[in-house]
């Protein structure tokens, strides 16, 4: 069984994996394609709902 | 052995030396391999015999068991309909890989407060990225990647800063010759092993009829846990025109879908959920149609609580389409109404567009 002390560690890093997916998701998406496009896109274009 | 070597050139001993050797060595192990093989031949036989009756039935892949319904469910229009107004702005910036983000707006709706959410989807023949986040912070994402030839890996998250409305579905997918295996894990604790756990097993048993199990263990505390397990049948036409499948468990719930393609362009599908249990009985049934025209397509669909409701998605463009959703309850007397349109643009020059389209690739959806 896992003792008290892991447990805590285990529970930090979680919280910890939990707020950088929550704010690093979206923008990793946009990197990830931002990346691989074919052809490049200008990052202007890429998020203002207007242009 | 030695004779050889002395009898040539001492240039040339080395490789007779080696040769010989070799042959020695074959020699010697060829019995070995073969007694192996003559003592295992049997079950390696009668493997390949069964693995090549099982082909030679082409029973095809049964497909897996959350996509069941899935044929019914999106001619059936409760997964499309909405009330009040929406607007979904999409980019498309590449295509192959496809890549695009999406600003979406809705407002006026009975049940939900108005919203605004920002997405970016990513595709390639490998992997699926989706990520949203809305205004009040909550992100929804979803990655799927395939591997070769040990199926698909699928991750979908919601997190939230509000406590207790955040979660984790971790999920692995994989197709057979002639079945699918999937099993799931919903919010599980790497401390105390709580969560929702759920395993699929569906096979064909001839190219029309497949069966399955589906069990879901739960373990809402540490040492408390609950399993079910239900049956799972789907049934097809000889010529893939329909489709039924059902989904039956012991604690009184059936679930049942009937997708029929009644032509290239119109398509008819009912759904019947009962629930029967000692606290009480129900059972919804609904009947729905979809018409796909060229640019244009419309469902319409009745209900057994007494709801008719209807959806167009009217494209005057390839590039923006316009939306009209209306649902009337007879029974309480309510209604709703939602308008919406759906605009994409381009960041691609027509050439880079037409260049693209050659070939663009399945995601592992």
């Amino acid at each position: 069984m896992l003792s008290d002390d892991n447990k805590e560690r285990i529970t930090k890093a979680v919280e910890v994996a939990k707020v950088a997916a929550h704010w690093g998701w979206v923008p990793f998406v946009i990197y990830v394609g931002f990346v691989r496009a074919n052809p490049k896109p200008s990052m202007i274009k890429l998020l203002s709902p207007l242009a | 052995m030695t004779t050889p070597v002395q009898q040539v050139a001492p240039g040339e001993a080395a490789p007779v030396l080696t040769q010989s050797e070799v042959h020695h060595d074959t020699q010697q192990q060829q019995p070995q391999k073969s007694a192996a093989a003559a003592a295992l031949s049997p079950i390696s036989s009668t493997y390949n015999r069964f693995m090549n009756w099982r082909k030679s039935l082409s029973l095809g892949n049964p497909g897996t068991a959350e996509a069941m319904g899935r044929e019914a469910k999106t001619t059936l229009l409760s997964n499309f309909i909405f009330d009040g107004a929406r607007a979904d702005l999409t980019k498309g910036i590449s295509l192959n890989p496809a890549f695009q983000v999406t600003h979406s707006f809705a407002l006026g709706s009975q049940q939900s407060p108005p919203n605004y959410s920002f997405g970016a989807v990513y595709a390639d023949a490998k992997s699926f990225l989706q990520g949203a986040v809305d205004h009040t912070g909550t992100l929804t994402g979803r990655a799927n990647q395939s591997f070769a030839n040990l199926g698909t890996g699928k991750v979908q998250a919601q997190l939230s800063e509000v406590p207790g409305q955040s979660m984790i579905q971790l999920e692995h997918d994989y197709q057979g010759l002639d079945y699918s295996l999937n099993g799931k894990a919903m919010n599980p604790s790497m401390i105390d092993g709580t969560g929702i756990y759920i395993g699929s097993y569906l096979q064909s048993l001839t190219p029309n009829i497949a069966l399955g199990l589906e069990t879901l263990l739960q373990r809402p505390q540490p040492g408390v846990s609950e399993s079910l397990t239900s049956y799972l049948v789907r049934l097809n036409g000889s010529n893939r025109d329909w489709l039924a499948t059902a989904q039956i468990n012991p604690s009184g719930m059936l679930e049942a879908t009937y997708h029929h393609k009644l032509s290239d362009k119109v398509d008819a599908a009912a759904t019947l959920q009962v629930i029967n249990r000692p606290q009480g009985k129900e059972a919804n049934a609904s009947l729905g149609a979809k018409y796909d025209f060229r640019m244009a397509s419309f469902r319409g669909q009745l209900d057994s609580t007494g709801k008719v409701s209807a959806l167009l998605e009217q494209r005057f463009t390839p590039a923006f389409a316009f939306l009209v959703a209306g649902e009337i309850d007879h029974l309480k007397n309510a209604s709703k109404f939602g308008v919406g349109i759906m605009l994409e643009s381009t960041t691609m020059t027509p050439e880079e567009m037409n260049a693209a389209m050659q070939s663009v690739p399945q995601p592992p959806v």
